[in-house]
């Protein structure tokens, strides 16, 4: 085998080195060029060493989640085994001379779970051999021979080295004073090293008192000290400062120092979504990211979740982020629907939240354009790169077992009036039809707590006229709600031939509502597998079925219980209202709207269920056609099948005869990819990655729609028993190729400059217009490598970045007008049906640019750090359906129209304001503030429907009471109403401030942990609120109540002084029609919260002294989220009520309580 | 060895051209199976036919029906026009821009290309006009000349004057009935009301011209006279067979649309005493078919009405029966009274028949123009003749919604005999006469009788005056354009608004509603 051979082709020396010939009969080669070499046996180590860099360089980046423990067992192996198997489990690489490996004896070694160091002092014991720890690289030396050593990039030799007899001896600790096993020790310039002992203790022969030794441990900054006429030398290390080390995933999966990034990325470890957990995901980011806007719908559990990143990018189009799962795009389509008929929506989830939090080892949040950039139109909004677990090389299985449970009660409750109860006009009901019309409406006499004469909705005289409040109904009517979650999962692999993980996950969960339950199963299989050295093949396979049973209708009245357990009148106990359907399986009405139903009758006779089914398979082969430059193809298909249907019985009072809908849908999002990825590093300090890459996305929906109404068997029931049937099929289809490259310079570590490029071109638009190249470029500067920095900062990073993002926001087949047919005509004749949306077929994709600057510095030894990012986002030619007048023929017009943009800044502040061996307080902090700006419309708009230039997106707008100039409010002499204002700005729907604070409390084996979470500066209009003022149960509803009736006054239209009364039989009148005056004094409210999210008191059950049950490790929490509302505005719902994750923010309406979660989890190790 | 490399890299890079650059597979991708692009003329106009009829039926029911008195109820949310309250109803009449009106002009558009499709372009126009006449009376100064052009690029159309929209109208209507041409292709079926009959579309566009030419004898009696005279000359609707219907049987989204909302919202079938809207026939409308005896009772009473009766097992039985029919007062409960179940409903079987037609205009109507033409001096003939022609046709109708709404030619007679037309009386008490008929005639086109009405002035109805009511008291003069149109279009908008005495609510007038 040539270990070297001469080439030509290159001025002065041309070496090849075979480093890792894998393939049979294959050699690779590298050429390399170097003017000055000194020997042939140096040559040769410049080149290993270069190489080592490289490799380290790209191991690193792949080391993420490697520990520094082995595990392996054998009897008489060749040391290569042993180093192969440590370089899986710990990242750690070997690198030695062939023939220097051939000295070696085999080895015996038994270890499980063993420090490196321990393990490699019991292999090189012995040995010819000794070893020298260079960053992650284990370099293997003959023993106490000088090793001559030329200049190399990776440790600076300047000299040759002779080895001398002076001896240091030391104990390495770090600052509690806790030994450090495995400690990296070596002699400044030279490869000469040692490695510190269990027991922290280390010994290494240093050639004169000039030298300096070199202390490198990970996680640990790297402490030099001269040795001067010392021959013990202990040294105590401190934590190192993260923001050096970290390494995180960027674009495609890759791993980028987090250093040479050039914006802002946040990551979230997975423990943070499992101990205090949520069903989906995306609403455990809340609070926990800056910039990083969660709305989690009050739907039960199984809901879906809106997450915004920097503001609102696009007017109509999708704003959420893009999710991306090990490198690939997922989808995540909402399954919110309209039910049955009505505005009442069923919240059937969405993709991110088919997501098992148990199979995610991190997430990270990419929320600046260049990090999007790579991803092109979909990235727009942000990425939150989602990297499951994977398995290790380990001896025997890994087990971990998790359970997790929850019950949860409403997070709060209405605070309205009991002073007046049931009925209208001051007057209690005393018939049984008086109490049906004023089933809804607390205008009755005042609450005197009298039996007799009140008669209820059932014709039932007997119960007293008593408040009866919304507390006591909602404990009466709903359960406590419970959410237990059971995983488990096996890893391991002998060797990275092949490495897996299999995570099994089960969730049941129970509403508060009676009957709604949802469950998820989940299986996750992650297998990697190394073919040699060259090919790396990675498959992941994702499979979740969700079933959501009888899921809360939220909205409006129709299909809900929140309507009754709301607004019932204020004197009725819910539970007189049970079973909810009379002997004939009728509903019993308990007011005279039959769209408002009986709460029991929607638990007990109504139903939806919904089922998915969704296959996520992802596989990808990576080429390594040389150490420095791969290719790996990576492909993924997201399928899921998902199944739903909601029915109204034979009885339902608002539909006699019954509804039924059912839909099943098909949907594929396949995506292939293709990268390239090279690095190299030249004139010694410089370092380039380069990157090069196509992509594919294909989208498919088919669905099919079974539904009708008027079932002709009562208690069937089918679709096959519907006397009117309809069926609908829907179809569309759209994709996306991409081509894309990126490259990353760097200069020492200290400067790094990146720029990427991507071209585009959708099938939603038309040929010729549907394609957008643009480009990124980013710089950061490790300022405190760059230059002296007073001693008080010990770490800061300078950065800016400018990225554009294309995009094509619109749905299929929208930009050329076409026509439908009606199903099955018009009695026989064919009937072609139009679209009230203009289509335009010279639509071009939208730009969004980022400007992008921050710093990130650490004070006082890292015990205090603060990373403040500036952003403008500025999207422009936005793509929008504009309303435009229907006298024009369309109610919309799809233009690319006006501009956005949103400017903010993100602050993290941490701190560890107690560090010490038992105690340690770790703080978190995180502010943003976006400012949504619409700049520009397309020419004659100046506003469209809740868009306004130079107001933020999402300005809610309405009318409000007219006042004149010296502030009194205006009434119409006719009607003795106010006269309503033209529309006024109530506000933003969308609060600007969010922020997060986190506390960990670590003493001993204990943890607490809390985090508040709060919004300020939006409104909430509330449609709850409207009917609690309209049915007289708001307390604003109490003025004028009484004989003496309401006086208004003010002045009329004509500006003459006008007065009113109200008498106290139309008191109810005029607050019913007033609501719709002024909804924003009746029902927009100011939106602030802070809320205690969660909290969570964990203790590390002490397992090593567990010797008789083989645990590694044990952990038990009492966890909470939601516990408390700290401050809030809104006295009538949770601030956080939203029903829609649509872009039509700040909306509320009726919606099943939130909840407060109490409960328990369980993590164990085997 | 090299060269393998290299030739990788190369095959590589030439991927990725070749994936980025099938643009033709993505424009394959943005073809939608199951769109079809282009208008066909005949299906399109189809559909124009069924949005018109489809266009605000819950809302014309709950607007005019109420506030002509024909229908009253205890709901204040609902009750626009039994209470004067919620605009909100008014609104969605302007709907028909983006609707109906949309359709037929593609329909027009798609038929002006090809010679031979004459008459598709003229009985499109007919119906164009219809559309817009509807309109123009309801909201006064409307977008004419310059809407529906939004495929070509305008937005924000101005709004023509009325008395100018009248004129074009007139000219519309002219040009295409004199355009039909009986020997080239029609709608065939696909003309769901004359089968593409062009000989009744004349009639029908010249009985149109009636309607609107009368529309004018308050404002402009020279003008009236002469579209009137023009009309008559043309020739309108006089025989049943000419009536202009449009059919619907019971099925899935084949059924009468005001029936199918009427029934949903409403007349729930078998009697649900909790009616959703708690709508019940008027007071007004039963007292004036039951007549002050019963020589003056009008036989539809018993065809229109019904009393759900409870039977011994709770369960209801609807009853016809003269003596049981009694109307609930507009405007006096806002809660359910007491006494519920003891008002009239509609017919259910045959006013809210599923499969009852959409009348667009007959014999009925023309009889009545005529009669009143005649008291006005615009024409020439028996006044008499044609009243009682109208009422013999308006009581013939209702046989076209099923069995229960056939009437005896006896009694149709007997109810001429007890109620002959006021020969001797004053025009206007002719006047009176002939629009009190056509009030009972148009219980299903509340859009014409609130114009009528407002015309006329007859029949006679008493304002309630609610508390709290928006309208002082008043019975409504105008639609309210939708404030859209201030956001959208405000620069034609605030003109028309201006020209307009400077309102948009219910108590504005439009031009040809003189006070």
């Amino acid at each position: 085998m040539n270990l070297f051979t001469k080439a030509e082709g290159c001025l002065g020396h041309v070496t090849t080195i075979d480093l890792k010939p894998t393939i049979p009969g294959e050699n690779r080669y590298v050429k390399y060029c170097k003017s000055q070499l000194i020997s042939s046996n140096s040559i040769l180590l410049v080149m290993k060493l270069t190489f080592i860099f490289l490799f380290a360089l790209i191991f690193n980046v792949q080391a993420e989640g490697y520990s520094q423990k082995v595990t392996y067992s054998g009897e008489n192996v060749a040391i290569e085994k042993v180093f192969s198997s440590i370089k899986k489990q710990t990242g750690y690489g070997f690198f030695f001379q062939k023939e220097l490996i051939r000295l070696a004896k085999p080895v015996t070694i038994n270890a499980v779970n063993e420090d490196l160091s321990e393990v490699l002092n019991s292999v090189f014991k012995d040995q010819p051999l000794e070893f020298s720890i260079q960053n992650k690289t284990i370099l293997v030396l003959k023993k106490t021979v000088p090793v001559m050593i030329p200049e190399s990039n990776l440790v600076n030799i300047s000299e040759l080295l002779e080895v001398k007899d002076i001896i240091v001896k030391g104990q390495i600790s770090d600052t509690r004073g806790e030994t450090l096993p495995g400690v990296s020790i070596k002699i400044k310039g030279t490869t000469v090293g040692a490695t510190s002992d269990l027991d922290g203790r280390y010994t290494i022969n240093v050639p004169n008192k000039n030298s300096v030794i070199v202390f490198t441990y990970i996680g640990y900054v790297t402490q030099e000290q001269t040795v001067n006429d010392r021959t013990t030398l202990n040294v105590k290390m401190e934590a190192a400062n993260t923001a050096l080390t970290e390494v995180v995933v960027t674009a495609f999966g890759l791993s980028r120092q987090k250093k040479a990034l050039a914006y802002s990325v946040t990551e979230v470890k997975g423990e943070e979504f499992t101990t205090s957990r949520e069903n989906n995901i995306a609403n455990a980011f809340s609070g926990k990211v800056a910039g990083v806007n969660v709305t989690g719908m009050a739907s039960g559990p199984g809901g879906s979740s809106r997450v915004i990143i920097r503001g609102n990018g696009s007017l109509s189009g999708n704003n959420q982020p893009l999710y991306v799962v090990n490198g690939m795009p997922i989808s995540n389509i909402a399954r919110a629907q309209a039910q049955g008929e009505g505005a009442t929506i069923l919240d059937r989830g969405d993709g991110i939240s088919s997501i098992n939090p148990d199979d995610i080892e991190s997430v990270n949040i990419l929320k600046g354009g260049p990090a999007a950039a790579l991803y092109g139109s979909q990235a727009s909004n942000g990425v939150i790169l989602i990297t499951t677990k994977k398995g290790a090389v380990q001896k025997g299985i890994g087990v971990e077992i998790g359970s997790n449970f929850t019950v949860g009660s409403p997070s709060m409750y209405p605070d309205l009036q009991y002073e007046y109860g049931q009925g209208l006009d001051g007057i209690k009901p005393l018939t049984q039809a008086q109490s049906i019309s004023s089933g809804r409406l607390s205008f009755g006499a005042k609450i005197d707590d009298a039996v007799g004469g009140y008669v209820q909705f059932d014709g039932n005289a007997s119960r007293p006229y008593s408040a009866v409040s919304v507390k006591q109904n909602w404990q009466n009517f709903y359960r406590p709600s419970t959410n237990l979650t059971n995983n488990v999962a096996f890893s391991g692999g002998n060797s990275s031939a092949l490495v897996y993980r299999l995570g099994i996950s089960d969730l049941r969960a129970n509403a508060l509502e009676p009957g709604s339950s949802y469950k998820r199963q989940s299986a996750n299989l992650d297998v990697r597998s190394e073919l040699g050295k060259k090919i790396i093949i990675e498959t992941t396979f994702h499979y979740n079925s969700d079933q959501g049973t009888n899921r809360p209708g939220n909205g409006y009245a129709d299909n809900t219980t929140s309507w009754a357990t709301n607004l019932l009148a204020n004197t009725v106990d819910i539970r007189n209202l049970a079973p909810g359907y009379d002997a004939n399986f009728n509903e019993v009405q308990w007011q005279q709207v039959p769209e408002a139903q009986n709460p029991y009758f929607v638990i007990n006779r109504m139903g939806n269920t919904d089922k998915k089914n969704r296959f996520m398979g992802q596989a990808s082969i990576q080429y390594n056609l040389l150490k420095n430059l791969f290719v790996k193809l990576n492909g993924m298909r997201d399928m899921d099948r998902f199944e739903s249907m909601d029915y109204m019985p034979f009885g339902t009072a608002k539909r006699p005869k019954g509804l039924f809908n059912s839909g099943t849908s098909f949907n594929t999002k396949s995506t292939a990819q293709l990268l390239v990825n090279y690095n190299a590093t030249f004139l010694t300090n410089f370092q380039v990655t380069a990157m090069a890459g196509a992509s594919i996305d294909r989208n498919v929906f088919n669905s099919t729609y079974n539904g009708g109404s008027e079932f002709i068997v009562p208690n069937f029931i089918s679709f096959s028993n519907l006397a009117l049937q309809t069926a609908t099929i829907g179809f569309s289809s759209f994709g996306q190729n991409s081509a894309f490259g990126s490259a990353e310079l760097s200069y020492k570590g200290i400067f790094y400059l990146n720029g990427t490029a991507r071209q585009d071109w959708f099938s939603t638009l038309n040929p010729g217009k549907n394609s957008i190249l643009y480009p990124s470029v980013g710089a950061s500067v490790i300022l405190s490598d760059a230059i002296k920095l007073p001693s008080l900062i010990s770490f800061a990073k300078l950065r800016a970045s400018y990225a554009q993002v294309g995009g094509a926001t619109v749905s299929p087949y929208q930009i050329n007008q076409a026509y439908g047919f009606q199903q099955g005509g018009h009695l026989g004749q064919p009937v072609q049906t139009t679209s009230t949306a203009l289509s335009n077929p010279d639509l071009r994709p939208l730009t969004s640019t980022t400007y992008e600057g921050g710093v990130d510095i650490q004070f006082l030894k890292n015990r205090l750090g603060l990373d403040f990012t500036y952003y403008n986002r500025k999207t422009t030619d936005d793509i929008y359906s504009t309303a435009i007048a229907s006298s024009s023929g369309y109610t919309s017009a799809l233009l690319n129209v006006g501009e956005l943009s949103n400017k903010g800044i993100e602050v993290l502040l941490t701190g560890q304001p107690i560090k010490s061996t038992k105690f340690n307080w770790d703080v978190s902090a995180n502010y943003a503030y976006n400012k949504s700006t619409i700049e520009k419309l397309s020419s004659g708009l100046t506003q469209i429907a809740g868009v306004q230039i130079g107001r933020p997106f999402n300005t809610l707008r309405g009318r409000t009471y007219l006042e004149n100039a010296s502030g009194q409010r205006v009434f119409n002499r006719l009607s003795g109403y106010e006269v309503q204002s033209p529309e006024v700005e109530y506000g933003s729907g969308v609060p600007p401030h969010t922020m997060g604070l986190t506390n960990n409390f670590r003493y001993k084996n204990f943890a607490f942990n809390f985090l508040i979470d709060a919004k300020f500066g939006n409104i909430v209009q509330s449609g709850l609120s409207r009917y609690l003022y309209r049915f007289g149960l708001s307390k604003n509803t109490l003025p004028g109540r009484g004989p003496a009736g309401l006086t208004v006054s003010g002045v009329d239209q004509a500006g003459l002084p006008f007065t009113k009364t109200w008498k106290e039989a139309e008191v109810d009148t005029y607050y019913n029609n007033q609501a719709s005056i002024s909804p924003l004094t009746t029902s927009v409210f100011d939106g602030d919260f802070i809320k205690l999210r969660s909290v969570v008191l964990s203790y590390n059950l002490p397992v090593k002294k567990l010797k008789f049950v083989n645990l590694q490790s044990a952990n038990f929490s009492l966890v909470s989220r939601n516990l408390a509302i700290i401050h809030k505005k809104i006295t009538d719902f949770d601030p956080e009520s939203a029903y829609t994750i649509g872009n039509d923010q700040g909306g509320s309406s009726n919606t099943i309580p939130r909840t407060r979660d109490i409960g328990f989890n369980l993590v164990v190790k085997f | 060895m090299k060269l393998n490399r290299i030739n990788k890299i190369v095959a590589f890079f030439t991927m990725v051209i070749v994936l980025t650059a099938c643009t033709d597979e993505l424009a394959k991708l943005n073809k939608n199976p199951n769109a079809y692009e282009e208008v066909n003329p005949k299906f399109l106009f189809t559909r124009a036919l069924l949005t018109q009829a489809n266009l605000n039926p819950n809302g014309n029911r709950f607007n005019n029906m109420q506030m002509l008195q024909q229908e009253a109820t205890y709901s204040e949310v609902t009750a626009p026009g039994d209470k004067y309250f919620a605009e909100g109803y008014v609104r969605t009449n302007w709907n028909a821009y983006s609707g109906c009106l949309k359709d037929i002009n593609l329909v027009i558009d798609a038929s002006s290309k090809d010679p031979n499709n004459v008459n598709l372009r003229a009985v499109a126009r007919i119906w164009r006009v219809y559309i817009y006449h509807q309109l123009t009376d309801l909201y006064g100064d409307i977008p004419y000349s310059e809407a529906n052009k939004g495929l070509s690029g305008a937005y924000t159309p101005k709004y023509d004057i009325q008395s100018d929209i009248y004129k074009n109208m007139v000219v519309e209507l002219d040009e295409s009935a004199k355009a039909l041409d009986a020997s080239k292709t029609t709608y065939g079926s696909s003309d769901l009301i004359y089968s593409g009959n062009t000989t009744s579309w004349k009639q029908f566009a010249y009985s149109l011209m009636l309607r609107i030419g009368m529309r004018l004898s308050k404002i402009d009696m020279a003008e009236s006279t002469r579209i009137v005279k023009l009309a008559i000359a043309g020739g309108p609707i006089t025989t049943a067979g000419a009536l202009a219907k449009i059919p619907y049987a019971d099925g899935a989204l084949t059924r009468n649309p005001l029936s199918d909302q009427a029934r949903i919202l409403d007349y729930v079938d078998g009697q649900n005493p909790l009616n959703v809207q708690g709508s019940k026939m008027s007071k007004r409308l039963i007292d004036h078919l039951k007549g002050n005896s019963t020589t003056t009772k009008d036989p539809r009473l018993n065809v229109m009405s019904i009393l759900w009766v409870k039977q011994a097992d709770k369960t209801y039985k609807a009853d016809t029966a003269t003596a049981l029919q009694r109307g609930m007062q507009n405007a006096q409960f806002n809660g359910y009274p007491a006494d519920f179940e003891s008002y009239s409903e509609p017919n259910v079987d045959v006013v809210y028949s599923y499969s009852a037609p959409f009348v667009v205009m007959g014999p009925a109507e023309v009889n009545f123009l005529l009669s009143e033409a005649v008291v006005l001096g615009m024409h020439t003939g028996d006044a008499a003749a044609f009243y009682s022609d109208g009422v013999k046709a308006a009581m013939a109708q209702w046989a076209l919604f099923g069995a229960g709404g056939v009437i005896s030619s006896d009694k149709v007679t007997t109810y001429l005999a007890n109620n002959p037309f006021k020969s001797a009386g004053t025009a206007n008490d002719k006047v009176e006469q002939i629009s009190t008929q056509k009030w009972v005639l148009f219980y299903l086109d509340q859009i014409e009788n609130f114009a009528n009405w407002r015309r006329t002035g007859y029949p006679v109805l008493i304002p309630t005056n609610y508390p709290g009511n928006i309208t002082g008291g008043r019975i409504p003069r105008r639609y309210i354009v939708p404030e859209s149109e201030e956001t959208l279009n405000k620069t034609n908008f605030l003109a028309a608004k201006a020209r307009q005495s400077g309102d948009n609510t219910l108590l504005s007038r439009v031009w040809w509603d003189k006070p």
